[in-house]
């Protein structure tokens, strides 16, 4: 699955435009009016709101623009890849890990989502031997555990798992 | 010169062992919550204030000013490193910087940054030991809206000088105002964009769109380029330390700009971020060589570290001066000043006159320990640059999510931290500029603030930005920067069409 940089362009600019709509939307809710007492709360936002839109409709006619002045000369501004099918499946390998890593500690507590996900990418991305693979997860959780407990007295989320073992 | 007095009075009360040891202490500190993106200045800053309530004033101030320092330097280590910026603030220092060590000149780059930053730093400090008693007079003229006239100016400056679309650059500026402005307003205590979700009404921490835009976003950039870090020898070798010190007086010209301009937006709350952005631009505008800024060029480094160090060191004048905070780290330590019992403010000065110069020499000395012991700490760093990205990779990653839960110890804002991930490889592949978005998401509630109160003043008459001269020239600025691009094009399209009907007539019928 290949994705033209043109393609990206106006998705972007599409989200943009769509989250300037939306702060719209919700700075209504707070009144873009003015009191006796100077401008209510959602005034500021609203225009933010509308800027993002008026930045995101000029973002696509220049992009249109462009892609229309190219296309009599070959086409070649238009075909230019954003992104190709080998390098997002690299990209969902490195990423998804990570949010799945989140999605696990918002359960199981950040120490045991770390553990977990270090000896998943040390294991098969980085293509470690399982023992050592499983060194290097008990050292960063290890380390990790000193500075941020210890050092700088900041409790990491432990889960329920830690805490049955009397770590809080 | 009763200022100068003083601050021999200052140097010897900074200067004896103990506080020498604090500084070292402070700094080594501030080298690690710099270096490690998430655990920045202020973050590491109010994590170290709790410690210091039983300590004395004068102790507790020399040591979390050293971290500052330490953490201003260590930014900039990872910022060349490995072009993850440890500091809003040393974005800038990426552009040329990285590049430049991955031509191989590692250490002459973190020898140009920490040698610029120790003098921008040191410029900086003799600002404050000249003007700070003086600055409090002038300082007091500025209502809110000579403020919201700042940002104008500074937030101008980004779409007059963008290298990319003047859209782009709005858009990016402008959702940054729109994440500053998610959760409780504060002036009618209103909860703002929220759209019903209980995690979004303490506001979005910027220190969230940082580690996303910056440490997700840059590390799935690097994924998709598939650029390994690859074992640049940055053996720190003395000869190419001093080679590189003599070089430095070439920059004379870009290091006095710099200078100036990194006093005067410290000063001003524009503060250090703001600073190094508007250095660089003004640095690839005016330099002989600004062309080849982007492709690591020295002055590239020079002109944002001067400016982000003596806009760091600046931003404690104001605070000291005024009760104003310059930046977020000098509002963290004005909170500390308060818990120790000492009001800042103009009567600082005759108050605890030992505090205050006692301060202002640390900060010579602090920032003179900080260089020596950044450039001992190097090899510490080009050592991790060795390994495989597929190992240090996840390290990072990991630092980023513990940094996004440590910001207010919720799990909601690695999510939001992940979301801004996305969102920073998006626009980087495209153009849009994050520099920006990072500081509207600073500045916003300061800036619309300063937008809200002079409209109170004046009943809703925008006329208020234009009634003094002072503020009437700032906007005059600002609008100017504003339509350069514009103004660019419309030269740049009559030309053009010129040319083309040249073209047309000059053919053949």
């Amino acid at each position: 699955m290949n994705i033209s940089r043109n393609a990206m362009e106006v998705a972007t600019a599409l989200v943009t435009a769509l989250v300037g709509a939306l702060i719209c939307y919700g700075a209504m809710e707070n009144g873009i009016g003015w009191t006796e007492s100077g401008p209510k709360p959602g005034y500021f936002p609203f225009g933010i709101g509308c800027l993002i839109v008026a930045g995101s409709v000029a973002t696509l006619v220049q992009v249109g623009w462009k892609s229309m002045a190219a296309r009599p000369a070959g086409e070649a501004d238009s075909l230019v890849p954003f992104i190709d099918g080998q390098g997002l499946r690299t990209l969902a390998a490195f990423f998804l890990p990570i949010a799945v890593m989140t999605a696990i500690s918002f359960w199981l507590g950040l120490y045991i989502g770390m553990a977990l996900y270090i000896f998943y990418a040390m294991r098969f991305a980085a293509g470690f031997r399982i023992h050592n693979a499983l060194l290097t997860a008990i050292i960063v959780v290890a380390v990790n555990f000193v500075v941020f407990e210890k050092l700088f007295m900041v409790p990491l989320l432990k889960g329920p798992i830690l805490e049955y073992f009397g770590i809080y | 010169m009763g200022n100068f007095g003083q601050l021999m009075d200052g140097f010897a009360i900074a200067l004896t062992t103990q506080h020498v040891m604090i500084m070292v202490l402070g700094v080594l500190l501030g080298l690690v919550v710099g270096v490690l993106p998430g655990l920045g200045a202020p973050n590491g800053v109010s994590l170290l204030l709790p410690l210091t309530f039983t300590m004395d004033p004068i102790s507790a101030i020399i040591l979390l000013t050293s971290m500052y320092w330490g953490a201003l330097f260590g930014g900039s280590t990872t910022s060349i490193l490995f072009n993850i910026p440890g500091e809003p603030s040393s974005v800038a220092t990426t552009f040329d910087g990285h590049p430049m060590a991955k031509q191989g000149e590692a250490v002459r780059a973190l020898t140009l940054a920490f040698t610029s930053a120790g003098i921008g730093a040191l410029v900086g400090v003799l600002v404050i030991t000249l003007l700070s008693s003086w600055v409090a007079n002038f300082a007091l003229r500025f209502g809110s809206p000579e403020y919201f006239a700042v940002y104008f100016m500074a937030f101008a400056s980004f779409i007059g000088m963008a290298g990319s679309s003047p859209f782009k650059t709005l858009v990016s500026i402008m959702l940054g105002f729109a994440v500053a402005t998610v959760g409780m307003d504060t002036i009618s205590g209103e909860g703002r964009l929220t759209f019903g979700l209980g995690e979004l009404s303490n506001g979005i921490s910027f220190l969230i769109v940082v580690i996303g835009l910056f440490g997700i976003g840059e590390l799935l950039l690097t994924i998709d380029e598939g650029y390994k870090f690859e074992g640049v020898k940055a053996k720190l070798k003395l000869s190419t330390i001093f080679r590189t010190l003599a070089e430095m007086p070439r920059y004379w010209v870009t290091i006095v700009r710099s200078a100036l301009i990194g006093c005067w937006m410290g000063i001003t709350p524009g503060g250090p971020t703001a600073a190094s952005f508007m250095s660089y631009a003004l640095g690839r505008r005016f330099s002989r060589r600004g062309k080849y800024f982007g492709k690591g060029e020295p002055e590239g480094i020079v002109a944002p570290e001067t400016a982000d160090h003596s806009a760091g060191s600046c931003a404690l004048l104001p605070m000291l001066a005024l009760g104003v905070p310059g930046s977020a780290t000098a509002a963290v330590m004005m909170g500390g000043l308060m818990i120790w019992g000492l009001n800042p403010g103009p009567m600082l000065f005759s108050t605890r006159p030992d505090f205050v110069w006692g301060l202002i020499a640390s900060m010579y000395a602090g920032n003179l320990i900080a260089v020596v012991l950044v450039l001992a700490t190097v090899p510490l760093f080009a050592f991790i640059l060795r390994a495989p990205f597929t190992v240090v990779g996840p390290l990072i990653a990991i630092i980023c999510v513990i940094g996004a839960y440590t910001v207010a110890n919720h799990m909601f804002d690695i999510w939001l931290a992940l979301i801004f991930g996305i969102v920073g490889y998006a626009f980087k592949k495209l153009d849009y500029p994050l520099a920006p978005f990072v500081l509207a998401v600073v500045l916003g509630d300061k800036a619309e603030d300063a937008f809200r109160q002079s409209m109170l003043s004046s009943g809703g008459s925008l006329n208020i930005f234009f009634e003094t001269p002072l503020v009437a020239t700032m906007m005059a600025i600002g609008f100017l920067l504003l339509l350069l691009p514009f103004i660019g094009r419309l030269f740049g399209a009559l030309l053009g069409k010129g040319n083309a009907a040249e073209a047309r007539d000059g053919r053949p019928a």
